[in-house]
């Protein structure tokens, strides 16, 4: 019994347990604001908006007033600032700084064809394969079968270039 | 009985975990190697690895956010 | 290095959670909601360690599957559960819509792309949020990344729509009715389950 309540704030919870709250809360989501869960389209806007702030185009009209009103904004913040908190739960929180030069390298690729796989598939994991397969779109599947075959390519780009 | 250790510190996963499998190659069973990691899904995710395949493994959380693994290699 | 609790810490950031709600409340109670949600989807990805990256990728790299069979458990759930929530929605006049996207070239090419993007980057998107929350720099460094690669996708899209074409969305059940629909998708989840069972004990060999 004491057992199970360190573990409820210390983790880790099974697979399955997270599989089952994630779908309940993907749920609400959905129920909350009448549209699914998606990440990456926010982070478009906030990529427009940041540019521009930044002088490098002048035709977009999206404002930050509006993007602190958009759902989207709150999903990303919750889920960075929910993580955060179960680290802090656990005791577990601290900074984790990178070991090697490649490795930023990696995660500048990586996000860069991330985001722009995302933006022109109009998706990500959640809110394709996730949320496009919960929504019965065949797009879903079609995106699923893609990253799988991304996933294949991009292991064999790590075993060659980062271990 | 002889104690090895790899430096996984700070790598992103699943780099931990090949480096692992390869070290165990080397070893004879009823050898230990010590691994740490800052990396919570890393550790979980060695420890889930070395039970499916009859490891013995020990995970302590050594300091804030901090695993320390100790695996006994149990088989071929 | 020592292990220190570190509830006071925690004890500001609730408070901290706690202002933050009652800011957005004044605003509206829709965003003050889906905040809290995705506060509990943050703190489940991050306690759970549940990622998507994993479950894709480690049955080819690692031969584990463990991830693998919850996020096919996470759509077996969803599947029925977005039905059966469009449904009530319908009857009750409440608007809700689905993710029902076009696609075409763009969406396998976008695909391709984010697959090989997230191997490299330790994370989907997902991913990168939660372990920004837990602390990682490597994922910070991403997600400036994503920024940026966002940027460069959302002025791309119109080129890859006009040079290949797009395909209007397709919803299945309304081509094939809402049970047969949510029939066929599990059917298929669950041969993906036995395809990953297999394959676990594939990998594991004899022992």
């Amino acid at each position: 019994m004491k057992d199970g309540l360190k573990t409820i704030y210390k983790g880790p919870w099974s697979y399955w347990v997270g599989a089952v709250i994630l779908a309940i809360l993907n749920i609400l989501v959905l129920v909350i604001r009448q549209v699914p869960w998606g990440i990456t389209t926010n982070i478009e806007a906030w990529s427009a908006w940041l540019a521009k702030v930044l002088g490098l185009i002048q035709n977009e009209d999206i404002t930050f007033e509006q993007l602190m009103l958009s759902s989207g904004t709150y999903l990303n913040l919750g889920v960075i600032l929910g993580a955060f908190w179960a680290t802090l739960a656990a005791s577990q929180a601290r900074f984790r700084p990178v070991k090697d030069k490649k490795f930023v390298l990696s995660a500048i690729a990586g996000g860069l064809l991330m985001g722009y796989g995302a933006r022109i598939a109009k998706g990500c994991n959640i809110g394709l394969v996730l949320n496009g397969i919960a929504s019965s779109s065949l797009s879903g599947w079609i995106f699923t079968v893609a990253v799988f075959i991304g996933v294949w390519l991009g292991s064999k780009i790590l075993l060659r270039f980062l271990l | 009985m002889a104690t090895f250790q790899i430096d996984i510190w700070g790598e992103m996963c699943p780099i931990p975990l090949i480096k692992t499998e390869r070290q165990l190659k080397k070893m004879s069973c009823g050898d230990v190697l010590v691994l740490e990691t800052d990396h919570s899904c890393t550790s979980r995710g060695i420890v889930l690895w070395a039970r499916q395949h009859g490891h013995e493994i020990n995970e302590k959380e050594v300091a804030n956010g901090i695993w320390r693994l100790e695996l006994t290699k149990r088989n071929n | 290095m020592l292990k220190k609790s570190q509830w006071k810490l925690n004890l500001g950031f609730s408070f901290f959670i706690l202002f933050l709600i009652l800011l957005l409340i004044q605003v509206s109670l829709q965003l003050t909601l889906v905040f809290a949600v995705s506060l509990a989807i943050g703190f489940t990805l991050q306690k759970s360690r549940f990622c998507f990256t994993s479950a894709f990728r480690d049955p080819l790299l690692v031969g584990v599957t463990n991830l693998t069979q919850a996020v096919i458990l996470l759509l077996v759930i969803s599947v029925p559960g977005f039905a059966i929530a469009a449904a009530i929605a319908d009857m009750a006049n409440y608007p809700l819509s689905l993710y029902v996207s076009p696609f075409g070239v763009h969406t396998v090419i976008g695909g391709i792309l984010f697959g090989i993007g997230m191997v490299l980057a330790g994370g989907c998107s997902s991913g990168v949020l939660m372990r920004i929350g837990e602390g990682f720099a490597m994922q910070m460094i991403a997600f400036v990344g994503l920024l940026i690669g966002a940027f460069l996708g959302k002025y791309s899209l119109p080129f890859w729509q006009t040079s290949f074409g797009e395909v209007p969305g397709i919803f299945l059940p309304d081509k094939i009715g809402w049970l047969p629909a949510v029939a066929v998708q599990l059917f298929i989840l669950l041969v993906l389950w036995k395809v990953t069972r297999w394959w676990q004990k594939k990998q594991n060999g004899v022992g």
